[in-house]
This record gives C-alpha cells, sequence and structure tokens, in this order.
C-alpha cells in the first residue's frame, strides 16, 4: 500500500531524471496517428496523494490517444503491470474515445473545470484528471511542467476526446492509412477468422443450414439498402413470403425494418425480431400476415407467441441511469464510506436488478422456444436495442454452438452489428448528450457473465476476454463499435474515402477492421488470456480403441448406474430421465400431479425449476438461477481498478492458473500422442475442428517440467489481467473543496461545463 | 502414502459388498446425499469410469438411498410409523405419505408419487417441536418443526385426541431432546468402526512440536493436568517459561473463570505469538494482578523482535466497559506497560443470534426477489462475518508483519476469542488449511479450549430459548468459506467439508461436538464411548479434498475484508431451495481433466512401447520409460 506522504517538496525531480530521455520502447504511433500536443515532466500519481512511487514523464495528446511516456524505464513491480500488452495502447495509455471527462485543476487557487471541446481555460492547471468510460480515473500532476505546454494538452484532450463528427474518430485515418500501406486492411483479414460477419448471404445460408430452418430463405431486397436503412443487405425471412410481399410490408414497419429471422430450434421453432408497426391501419392484417408465415415455416405450423420486451424490460434511459449509479457506488464513492451501505447501494443501483430482469425474460423466451414448441417473435419498438440483448441470450442458452468463441462472436455480429444496435449512438462516441448513451452491449456481457459465473465449463472463453471486448468498445478503430448499422457504415466509408480520394478498388468501401481481429490488439501469446481450461481441456479428443471420441460431445444419455438418481435439496428424488432431454420434455410439461405451491409459479419458472433439478448438460441447454442471491456483481470488471478490492495472490486466477496449467499438460499430452499416430499414417484420427495447434498452446499458464515445484506467481491477483495501480486515482477528497464538487451527481452525468470555474 | 493406505481398505470394505452402515450414514443426512448425487451428475460417464481405473477415487456407488427405503444405521431402531401424514413443503405443497420416526432420524416418504420424495433428517437438528393451531375439521393436527439447520417443516396428521396411541410427534419430542428426556443420546448407540480413529487426530503434544514447541521461552505444563487451574481449559498448556506453576493459579484468580492467558501459535521465524485467555477481573474499583502483569510481560519478553504487546480485546469498548460492573473489564494501558490494547467491536452471542433468526426469516423458504439485497443488509450476518474476519486479519497482520505478539480474548474467552485465535491461524499457518490441519485447529482452539459445544447448540434439549445458545461456530465456518473463496487453490478441503461439520454439529450422530469442554468430554468417555466426526471423514477424504488445492510454503493469506468481497454462503443457507443449483463446482471439473490427463499418459505410454516394440533396436532407455511422459502424475 501506498501510504502517507511527505509533503511534495521532497520530490524534486534528480537530475538525472531531468535529463534521461523519453522511454522510446513505450511510445509509438499507430497507422494515421499524429502527435498534437506534448507536455514534459509530468508525475503520474498512483496513489491518492503524492508519493514517490509516482512515474515521471512526457504527457503527450495525440489524434488517438492519451499517452505517458515515462522518462525512464521504471523497474515496476509486477503487480503495477498489466499481464497484457495492447499493440494499439502503451502501459500508461488512455484511448481518447474512453474518455468520458477531463478536469482542471488549479489546487493553489482553488479552482477546477471540467473541460469540454473548444474551450478556454484561465487558470494554468497543476493537475488534470482524466474519469474514463472504462472506470479508471487517473491523475496527472503539473508541479514540475510549462505553464503554457501543460495548458495546451489539457485542453487539447479536451478536444480531442469530443469530436464533433464521426468522420474526425480515429478509425477512419488508421483505416485509410492502413488501406494505404502494404498490410491493407491491417492483419490479412479473411484469414483465419472463425467468425462468421453475415455481412453476405453465404453466411446466412449457412446458419440456416446449421441450425436446419428449412423453411426459411435469405432474402437480398434490402441489397444497397434499397429498403431498409437499419437492416443488414442479407437477412433470413419465412420462405413463404416473396420480395415483393417483402417490400409491401416494409412500409409499415417502424425503420422500414422487415421483420427478421434470427435462429431456430432444432425442433422447427423459430427466433424473430421485429419492429413495431407504425401504420395502425395495417396492424392487424399484416401482423396476421407476417404470424402465418412463420407458422407455416414451422414444421408442426405451430403458433407464434409474442414477446413484447418493452413492456417488461427496463428501457435505455434507466439502464444508463443504473450504470451511473452503479459506477458512483463502485469507483467514485471512497471506498470505506459506502462499505457499510454496500448491499443497498448495489441494490438500489438496480443493475443487477436489470441484469435480472433480462437474463429472466430471455428464460421465458427459451421456455416458449423450447418447453411450448413454438415460435417467439421478439418485439421491440424499432428493434435495435433490447431486442439485441434478449436474442443473443436466448441463443445462448439453446445454442452450444454460441458458447465458442468463434460461435459468440458470430452471435455479436448477427444479433448487434448486423441487426443495426446503434453503438455509435449508444456508446456516444460523439459525447453529445442527447440522452442516447447507454451500456447495452455491456449489460449483455454482464448477463453472459453470469451465465459463465454459474456454469464456467460450458464457455471456450473468458471473463478476461469478456472484459477487454467490452474496453475494445473505447478503441475507435474497430467497425464492429463505430456505426449505428451496416448502411451507415458503409456510406462513412464510402464519404471518407472521397474526401480523401482514397481510389477504391474492387472492393466498393474501406473495410475497416472488425474487433474480432484480435491481432491488432493482441500477440498470440496474449489471447490465449480469452481460452477457458475448462473448456479447452476437455474438447481435447481422445483416441479410444482406435476410434475417436470427442469429450465435448457428452450429449448422448447418461449411465444410470454411475451417477444414482439425482435428487432435489428438499429430499426430492427425480426418476432419472433416461430419454434425452429434449424428447422428454413433453413428459416434464405435464401438470403438476401435487397440490399447487402457496407461491403462485409462471409455467417458465416450473420449466425452469423442472430443469434445475436435473443434471446439466454443458452442451445442451443451460439456463441461469435466477435466484436474486445467485446473481452476482462481475467484480473484475467493475472493481479491477479498486486498489482496496485488489485480493493478492486471490480471486478466481488462481483456480484459473491451476486449470491452465493441467489444461496445457493435456494438450501436450494430445500433441505427443498425435505425433506418435502420425508415425503411423494409417491410423492418424481425423483431427476434430476445435482441436489445439500442435505448435501453440492455448493455455496462458505453461506447465512447467516433471520436476517443477507447484508455483504460483506472485503477480496474481483478484484484478488479473488489469492492475489498480495508478488507475484509479481518487483524491484525498475529504476536507478538500474537490470533494464537494466529486460527490456532486453531475460528474459522469453529463458533460457540461459546470456552471463556474470556481466554488 | 497416508492416502493409498486409507483409501485401501476403505476399497477392501466396498468389496466386502454393502456395509450397510456405511450406506445408511450416507443415507442419513439428505444434505450429504444430494451434494454427491450433484456432484457425481457433473461427472460425465467417461471421467468416471477413468477414475476408478486410477484407484484412487472412492466411489462409492452403494452410497446411494435405495429409492424411498429407510436404512438403518448400527443400532438405530425404528420406534413408529405413522401412515397418514402430510408434509405441507413450502416450496411443493402438500404431500401425503409416512412418517417413520426411530431414535436417531424422522423419515418422511411419499412413494406414489412420482417423482418419489423423501424427506430425511436427524432429530438432532430440531431445535423445537410446536403443535400449530387447533384441530381442524378434518380432525387434523398441525406440527411445526423448527430446525437449527436454517428450514422449518411442518406436518399434518390425523390424530384423535383421549385416544391411547399417542401422536407420532410426541415421539419426535422424545428423541429429538433425550437430555431433556432423560435418555441417551444416539451417538452412545452408533458404534460404527472405521479404519481409522478420529480421536487421535489430535495430540496437543505432537502439535505444539510441530510449531517447535516447548523451546526456551515457552514450556509446556500439566498445572491443569486435573482441570484444577481452569476447568474449562485443556490438560496440556504453554506457558511462559519463566512463569512457575503456583504463579499460573494466582495468575488465573485475577482471569474471568480462570481462563489465564497460553499460547495458542507461534510464529516459527519472528516467535512472536498468539495467546488466548480471558478478560482480567478489574471490575470497578480497578483491580490489578501483579501475577497477571508479569505473566504478560513474559509474553512480551518470550519475543525478542518486539518491545510491544496488543491486547486486542474482542468486544465493542462500551461492553468491554460494562463488564467491570461485573468485575470483568479490560487491561489498563497504565498497568500494562507496553501494551496496547485494541477493541475490534465484535458484539455478543446474543446479537449473533438474533442476526442468525433474521437472516433465516430472509433466506427461507424463499428469498424476497425485490429487496435482496437491503434484506440481506438488514439482517447485519454480513457485517458480523466482516466484524470478525477483520479482527482475526488485524491478528495476523500484527504477528506476521509487525512480528508482535498478541493477546487476544473477551469476556470468558470461549466464544469471540476462538473465532479470532483461529481464524487468524488459519490466516498464518499452511498447516491448519490441509483436511487434517483443520481438524486439529477445530479439535485445538474450539474443543480443547472449551467453545461450549452442548451450550452453543443445546444437544439434544428441549429448552429452545436458552440464552445460551448462539451461531458462534456457524459464524466462524462460514468466515473460512469466505476464505476459500477468496483463496481457491488455498485449502485442501472444499466446500462440501464445511457443510459437513455443520450438519454434524447437529445430528448427534458423532461425539466430536457433544460436551462442553475437555475435562466433560473425558469424564463422559467420549472417545470410548463414541465414535469422532473425524473417523468419518478422514475415512473418505477424497470426497472432501480440493484438487485445486495447492501447498505454498509459508504463505500468509490476507483475504479482503469488504463488503464488496463477502457473500451470502447460497451452498448453506439457501440448499433448501429447490430452485438453487449449487454452483457448478470448478473441483469436478479439474478432477474430470485430472482423469483425462491420466488416461492420456497411459495412452501415449502405451504407444511409446509400441514404438519402441516396432524400432526392435531403438536405444533401451526409450523403451517403454515413463520418462518420456512430460509430466507429473498427482492425483
Amino acid at each position: 500500500p501506498l501510504s502517507k506522504n511527505p509533503p511534495e517538496q521532497h520530490f524534486q525531480l534528480s537530475p538525472a531524471v531531468r535529463i534521461a530521455p523519453t522511454n522510446p520502447a513505450s511510445f509509438w504511433l499507430s497507422a494515421g496517428e499524429i502527435v498534437v500536443t506534448e507536455v514534459n515532466f509530468v508525475r503520474k500519481c498512483v496513489g491518492p496523494n503524492s508519493s514517490p512511487d509516482d512515474l515521471w514523464g512526457k504527457l503527450v495528446c495525440t489524434n488517438f490517444k492519451i499517452s505517458f511516456v515515462t522518462h525512464v524505464v521504471y523497474d515496476l513491480l509486477p503487480l503495477q503491470k498489466f499481464q497484457y500488452t495492447n499493440r494499439l495502447l502503451g502501459e500508461h495509455d488512455i484511448p481518447l474515445a474512453g474518455v468520458e471527462q477531463v478536469v482542471t485543476v488549479n489546487e493553489a487557487k482553488g479552482k477546477q473545470k471540467v473541460l469540454g471541446s473548444n474551450q478556454k481555460l484561465k487558470f494554468s492547471p497543476t493537475e488534470l484528471m482524466v474519469y474514463c468510460k472504462d472506470f479508471r480515473m487517473v491523475r496527472f500532476r503539473f508541479d514540475e511542467a510549462g505553464p503554457d505546454s501543460t495548458k495546451k494538452v489539457c485542453l487539447a484532450i479536451a478536444h480531442y476526446s469530443q469530436p464533433a463528427d464521426a468522420q474526425l474518430l480515429f478509425g477512419f485515418e488508421y483505416t485509410g492509412k492502413c488501406f494505404h500501406s502494404d498490410r491493407a486492411n491491417g492483419l490479412d483479414p479473411g484469414s483465419s477468422l472463425q467468425t462468421a460477419l453475415f455481412d453476405c448471404s453465404s453466411d446466412w445460408d449457412r446458419e440456416i443450414k446449421r441450425t436446419g430452418a428449412s423453411d426459411w430463405r435469405v432474402c437480398s431486397v434490402n441489397e444497397g439498402y434499397a429498403v431498409s436503412p437499419s437492416l443488414p443487405e442479407f437477412f433470413v425471412v419465412p420462405a413463404s413470403l416473396a420480395d415483393q410481399d417483402l417490400k409491401q410490408f416494409s412500409v409499415s414497419f417502424a425503420g422500414k425494418r422487415i421483420p427478421m429471422w434470427c435462429w431456430n430450434h432444432s425442433n422447427g421453432s423459430a427466433l424473430v425480431r421485429m419492429a413495431s408497426i407504425r401504420d395502425p391501419l395495417q396492424q392487424r392484417n399484416l401482423d396476421r400476415r407476417i404470424c402465418s408465415a412463420i407458422t407455416k415455416s414451422h414444421p408442426k405450423c405451430s403458433d407464434v407467441l409474442k414477446s413484447d420486451l418493452d413492456r417488461s424490460l427496463p428501457n435505455i434511459q434507466e439502464i444508463q441511469a443504473a450504470f451511473v449509479r452503479l459506477r458512483q457506488i463502485c469507483v467514485i464513492e471512497p471506498f470505506e464510506e459506502n462499505e457499510e451501505r454496500w448491499l443497498s447501494s448495489l441494490e438500489s443501483s438496480k443493475w443487477l436488478e436489470y441484469v435480472r430482469a433480462f437474463l429472466k425474460h430471455s428464460v421465458e423466451v427459451v421456455y416458449m422456444l423450447e418447453g411450448q414448441l413454438c415460435s417467439v417473435m421478439l418485439q421491440e419498438e424499432e428493434d435495435r436495442d433490447l431486442a439485441c440483448v434478449v436474442s443473443s441470450l436466448v441463443q445462448l442458452m439453446l445454442d452450444p454452438h454460441y458458447r465458442s468463441l468463434g460461435g459468440f462472436q458470430s452471435l455479436v455480429q448477427k444479433e448487434w452489428v448486423m441487426a443495426g444496435h446503434r453503438f455509435l449512438d449508444r456508446c456516444n462516441h460523439l459525447k453529445k448528450n442527447d440522452g442516447e448513451e447507454c451500456p447495452l452491449f455491456l449489460l449483455f456481457l454482464d448477463c453472459v457473465w453470469q451465465l459463465m459465473n454459474q456454469y464456467p465449463a460450458a464457455f471456450e472463453f473468458t471473463e478476461t476476454y469478456l472484459t477487454v471486448l467490452s474496453d475494445s468498445m473505447w478503441i475507435p478503430v474497430f467497425s464492429t463499435f463505430l456505426f449505428n448499422c451496416p448502411r451507415h457504415c458503409a456510406e462513412r466509408s464510402r464519404d471518407f474515402a472521397q474526401s480523401e480520394s482514397i481510389k477504391l478498388g474492387e472492393n466498393k468501401a474501406l473495410r475497416f477492421p472488425c474487433v474480432w481481429y484480435w491481432g491488432h490488439q493482441f500477440s498470440v501469446k496474449d489471447q490465449a488470456l480469452f481460452n477457458s481450461p475448462l473448456y479447452v481441456g476437455k474438447s481435447v479428443t481422445c483416441v479410444h480403441n482406435g476410434t475417436v471420441k470427442t469429450f465435448r460431445r457428452t450429449k448422448k444419455s447418461h449411465s444410470a448406474t454411475l451417477r444414482g438418481p439425482p435428487s432435489l435439496p428438499n429430499g426430492l428424488t427425480v426418476e432419472l430421465d433416461t430419454l434425452t432431454r429434449r424428447n422428454s420434455l413433453a413428459l416434464r410439461l405435464k401438470p403438476d400431479p401435487w397440490q399447487p405451491r402457496e407461491v403462485p409459479e409462471s409455467p417458465a419458472e416450473r420449466f425452469s425449476c423442472e430443469w434445475l433439478s436435473r443434471p446439466v448438460d454443458l452442451q445442451g441447454l443451460l439456463l441461469p438461477q435466477l435466484l436474486p442471491s445467485h446473481l452476482q456483481l462481475w467484480r473484475l470488471y467493475f472493481l479491477r481498478w479498486v486498489p482496496e478490492a485488489q485480493i493478492s495472490r486471490g480471486g478466481s486466477v488462481m483456480a484459473f492458473h491451476r486449470l491452465s496449467l493441467l489444461a496445457d499438460e493435456i494438450e501436450t499430452l494430445q500433441n505427443q500422442l498425435r505425433q506418435h499416430r502420425g508415425g503411423t499414417p494409417a491410423s492418424t484420427p481425423a483431427s476434430t475442428p476445435g482441436t489445439p495447434d500442435q505448435e501453440s498452446s492455448r493455455m496462458y499458464f505453461k506447465a512447467g517440467t516433471p520436476d517443477d515445484l507447484p508455483s504460483t506467481p506472485d503477480y496474481l491477483t483478484s484484478s488479473f489481467p488489469f492492475s489498480p495501480v495508478g488507475n484509479l486515482c481518487r483524491r484525498n477528497i475529504l476536507g478538500t473543496p474537490f470533494s464537494k464538487f466529486l460527490s456532486g451527481a453531475k460528474i459522469w452525468v453529463s458533460n457540461e461545463n459546470l456552471a463556474n470555474e470556481t466554488l | 502414502m497416508e492416502k493409498s493406505g486409507s483409501a485401501d481398505s476403505l476399497g477392501s470394505k466396498r468389496s466386502s459388498s454393502r456395509q450397510p452402515s456405511v450406506d445408511s450414514l450416507t443415507s442419513t443426512n439428505t444434505t450429504r446425499s444430494d451434494r454427491s448425487a450433484h456432484l457425481r451428475s457433473a461427472v460425465s460417464p467417461d471421467a468416471a469410469s477413468a477414475r476408478t481405473d486410477l484407484g484412487a477415487e472412492v466411489l462409492k456407488e452403494s452410497s446411494r438411498i435405495a429409492e424411498g427405503e429407510l436404512q438403518l444405521l448400527p443400532r438405530e431402531s425404528v420406534q413408529d410409523t405413522a401412515s397418514d401424514v402430510t408434509y405441507i413443503c413450502p416450496f411443493l405443497g402438500a404431500i401425503r405419505g409416512s412418517l417413520t420416526v426411530t431414535n436417531y432420524r424422522l423419515f418422511f416418504k411419499c412413494l406414489d408419487k412420482d417423482p418419489a420424495f423423501v424427506l430425511d433428517l436427524p432429530v438432532g437438528v430440531i431445535s423445537r417441536v410446536e403443535k400449530i393451531g387447533a384441530i381442524s375439521a378434518q380432525g387434523e393436527v398441525s406440527f411445526g418443526l423448527v430446525c437449527k439447520d436454517i428450514r422449518n417443516l411442518r406436518f399434518a396428521h390425523r390424530y384423535q385426541e383421549g385416544s391411547l396411541k399417542k401422536s407420532i410427534f410426541e415421539l419426535v419430542n422424545k428423541f429429538a431432546f433425550p437430555v431433556s428426556n432423560a435418555l441417551r443420546m444416539f451417538a452412545f448407540e452408533y458404534g460404527q468402526p472405521f479404519p481409522e480413529n478420529g480421536w487421535k487426530v489430535y495430540d496437543p503434544l505432537a502439535e505444539y512440536k510441530r510449531q517447535g514447541l516447548p523451546n526456551e521461552s515457552w514450556r509446556i505444563t500439566k498445572a491443569n493436568e486435573h482441570y484444577d487451574v481452569c476447568e474449562t481449559y485443556p490438560a496440556t498448556l504453554v506457558v511462559p517459561a519463566n512463569i512457575p506453576d503456583e504463579e499460573l493459579k494466582r495468575v488465573a484468580a485475577f482471569r474471568a473463570k480462570g481462563r489465564i492467558p497460553v499460547l495458542s501459535w507461534i510464529h516459527p521465524e519472528t516467535q512472536a505469538t498468539v495467546t488466548r485467555c480471558s478478560q482480567p477481573m478489574v471490575g470497578v474499583n480497578g483491580k490489578r494482578s501483579k501475577e497477571d502483569e508479569k505473566h504478560l510481560q513474559a509474553i512480551m519478553d518470550a519475543n525478542a523482535q518486539s518491545h510491544k504487546l496488543f491486547i486486542f480485546d474482542a468486544r465493542p469498548p462500551v461492553n468491554a466497559a460494562a463488564n467491570k460492573m461485573k468485575g470483568g473489564g479490560f487491561e489498563s494501558e497504565d498497568a500494562y506497560q507496553n501494551a496496547e490494547l485494541v477493541f475490534l467491536d465484535i458484539h455478543n452471542i446474543h446479537v449473533m443470534r438474533e442476526s442468525l433468526r433474521k437472516l433465516k426469516e430472509v433466506v427461507y423458504p424463499n428469498i424476497e426477489e425485490s429487496h435482496w439485497l437491503s434484506n440481506l443488509e438488514s439482517t447485519h450476518w454480513l457485517e458480523h462475518i466482516k466484524l470478525i474476519l477483520a479482527g482475526a486479519l488485524r491478528i495476523a497482520d500484527k504477528v506476521e508483519s509487525g512480528k508482535t505478539s498478541v493477546v487476544v480474548h473477551c469476556s470468558d474467552g470461549w466464544d469471540r476469542t476462538a473465532q479470532l485465535s483461529s481464524l487468524a491461524m488459519l490466516m498464518l499457518d499452511g498447516f491448519y488449511r490441509t483436511l487434517r490441519g483443520f481438524q486439529v485447529l477445530v479439535e485445538k482452539e474450539w474443543l480443547s479450549f472449551g467453545h461450549r459445544f452442548q451450550l452453543r447448540i443445546g444437544h439434544g434439549d428441549r429448552n429452545h430459548t436458552d440464552a445460551d445458545r448462539s451461531p458462534v461456530f456457524l459464524q466462524f465456518i462460514d468466515c473460512v468459506w469466505q476464505m476459500t473463496r477468496q483463496f481457491p487453490a488455498a485449502f485442501e478441503f472444499n466446500e462440501f467439508f464445511l457443510i459437513t461439520i455443520l450438519d454434524h454439529l447437529y445430528s448427534c450422530l458423532f461425539g466430536t461436538f457433544l460436551c462442553n469442554s475437555e475435562q466433560q468430554r473425558l469424564e463422559e468417555d467420549l472417545p470410548k464411548r463414541t465414535v469422532s466426526l473425524w473417523s468419518y471423514i478422514n475415512s473418505q477424504h477424497e470426497e472432501f479434498t480440493n484438487p485445486l488445492y495447492v501447498d505454498y510454503a509459508n504463505h500468509v493469506l490476507y483475504p479482503v475484508v469488504s463488503m464488496r468481497h463477502l457473500e451470502l454462503w447460497v451452498g448453506y443457507y439457501i440448499r433448501w431451495n429447490p430452485r438453487m443449483r449449487p454452483q457448478e463446482p470448478l473441483h469436478q471439473h479439474y478432477r474430470e481433466l485430472l482423469a483425462k490427463r491420466a488416461e492420456l499418459q497411459r495412452k501415449v505410454e502405451e504407444l511409446q512401447r509400441e514404438v519402441a516394440g516396432r524400432v526392435a533396436v531403438a536405444p533401451p532407455e526409450k523403451a517403454g520409460s515413463p520418462a518420456g511422459s512430460p509430466v507429473q502424475t498427482c492425483v
């Protein structure tokens, strides 16, 4: 812990540091990046007070990031470092798009100001606080820096972090430059990406085949965005509807969004999403025609059930407000002060309540599809927000494919990017103040985390992956999070190309890299952080008596002799179900022979309860436990910067570490086995998709030699692979005028310049 | 070696086909069988068979309850069966079936339902049997059973007043409270032999020897051999070397209940110690005791690293001061030179009992969905857990980082003091984090130092309103669970071990938690007349083992004691709710991976041998050499 500090004068720079050149290794420019301005002899604080551990360096503002380049290579303790390197960002860098608020302070004069774009600053700042969208709070001090350059840097940061237009986002410069250079579009797109992008009809076609949706077809009426501005060029509709019908229908839907197919259950039920019908005269007729088309596409012609999302789920303003309250209690309020009321504060933030609401609603939809064997239509006013969360969650619960890394990315691509979730507006990249900002995607990732927390072996990826994915929203380079819909992306790229007179080749538009090209950000080694050892270990194929047996597929019925009858906690023993899960459904849904419970239970709840009383098949249906006691705060995401909450040599990473070593050993053995088999070609087993590369292990932690004693790296903490050091500098705010300022709800809520500069 | 030995003996027992007692032991405990069903269900058949191949896993196939059948323990006898009983389940509604009462358990079954329903609990768990309301129009009487394990059960049955036949619930009343009914507890009947005698787990001399005691500053004394210095203390004590036995008696006169400061733990390097005692009998007049002051000075002097002594008084300062009225109090810093007194603000047994009562209201039977967290907060349960852990953390930190000896006490030194000393020792010493070390810790700091289990739990006692009852030990286990959550690889035992301890805290099947002190246990001859819980546990340690465990030498654990990390132990408090499934145990997955690794290793070796055989002139060191395997096998 960084304890009390002597007065600041003690930390005069030593001459050695003054003349030391900037450490070049920690600063580089990406393609299209330019330095705007910089200031030397800046101190980055690592604690609430000045400390001898503070770092000295140069603060640089580029058109992409705020960079802090230390004057010397500090011999940081492992604990102080991130355990991964981002290729686009240095250790201390903050992407401008991730800046929430910039506050300048002059302590001596007792002044502070929230800096907006194009503003003036009447005092020279002694301190700069950068509040980040990812919850970091970074603090720089300028006691030794030149006042003029200090001012310039602060103003530049404020200005460049609030671009007036989307084309000013760094991604355009980056992509433009990449286009010119040899490494067009970054790192060889197309190759080795196991993620379906759903920007072409073949991806949809494959998805139809994969899910066995026989009476559905890919339609191309929206090619060139001719019908709906927010739908993708290709999507899937009931086979019984002709293009002509679709065009005719589209007029009546909000955003001209023709109902769009998401997914098919193997029982034939389909999941469809739909915007509201704007034309009241057409409503009934249209409704009927759409429903009957969907019914026709169902092999058993079962009914279509509707799920009204607007009515049962919180709206985007409520979600944003919950997020702001959560941020307040997690990082803004002093740690000890809200300790006593932590649980009730957490409750009143409502964040977990909303997480639960989305999960619960998704379970209900799952019940309709799986339990009632009906197709489901998700209805939302615009079909671009809540439906993204619900449809993705439903598919994650029902389809194990989406719990693999590639599958999950395809799911985001299909239900978020292509379906026209307004990432640009919801991320508020343009720092507007129009109430459009909403962390809906983060909420979705939190829901996924809850599932993952309950069923850790069911997912190929880790919570680190989810965290890094959400952090990538603030790196404005990836097409994934930069636009409001595919058309928006296409138009903006075209316009930019024209304005920069970039000659476009066969591809009509500049192609922004999507976030799934993880090579843009991370080395192969660091990408291993994404892989769950439980999943990887189990997916290893075993050659058993000459036949290939995949451990991943365990769908067959389990032998009763080995497991015995499962029983409910209350002593209820259940007849072991020897039928496969899906077939037995009808049986399970017959009315409960016992008297009803005192607490009335919905059919979906009963369905869920029944399911929970059985052993889980991780490759089958996965339902979350929805008791509020089972939903937890996603600590890695929300508390990773909080030094007081960091468990040294503890946290779930300790289990992750152990599991990784074991999974790595298994992989090594597997490779050995394959090599041996390779010696006799006849017996080489067909490699199964998803089996590891021979060369590179998929585990971040590698098993050592047999002689190694079991040891654990000292740097493992509950924040792994992140580090809170220097990333959450709450000021010692008690008694300072700053405290008043910070405790005001205005911070984080609005970017408005607080009325005046002085208090 | 030891492990494989016990596995063998169990294996042979298993092969001698279905030892009924082992079966029924497992079936006596609903939790246990439920849990193992869950555990087993998480194992894929492949892994399970691989597991038996390894020979290390003790798969007790026979541990399943033959459906709906009551399997009696040795010397368990059916007292009565009533066939027309309705169990009013808070989750499933009314269920009609038959209820059997034995001298050990209550067994309700309903077989004509599909799926069958069985409720099986030791009567020791029951804290109160009460008749609810009057006889209904149908001639039915309702009975409520309030349980010590966060359950309430409600039954109704037809019963004619004045008839010769007694209600079956009168029998429940009789066997649930053997102490009040002058009956023997079932622990004295049960005589199941186990391969290991758990009563031998803790040998004080061996444990002190492990700690490097006696040494030049500390000596082992037999002054309390006949329990006449302090009747609630163990016979073997460790005291400063320069305090003679005669003086101990004078110190005892100044400490509540004669509980003098004695050593619990010594730091292997710094010699800083954790010592425990009861409050000094200062009283309103501020009495002093030269011997006591000298005694504490000796404790401080025994540690050359520090010239200070920290006295941790577990109580809130107000309570400590109020004790002066009753002759007690706390050390004044005037009287005790170089000692610093710190209050840890942990509340008394009555506050804790009330907190658990509120917690039960909040979690059983159903959880109110909309206000879960604030309801939980209003019970203050986690807040109390936090204060206890925080106190233990301060003690551990003082000893480890401050290299300073500490004295811990509360009022009598058998509740909060036991919590603090044992938790601090758990943080400081990795030995106590092993399966056996933890048993030693419980035997030492709780049982031998006279935590009054009989009074706090009220074994077999009808008087459920007894103000001496309090969930002190439950809190300790909860704190341990919190630590296992923060350090998933630091403990050799798993959650199921902790739950099993709590279940048998109430079951009265084992003698371990009976009586209030070592002296009483010897008087009752418990080691001869009853079975130790550790006999049972150590005979199937595999089930209680955390496979993720790594033994880090000298690794001190500093948990983060913050509400951000403390959680309600849902696997214990909410386990009765059918909508709850225990969190997928990582352990189980880890075991599967271990099995997989073993299988692959075998295959690689097989192939290597095959290759070596085919290449007839292969270098000899290659043939069948297990060195070809790059990994160690440690299952």
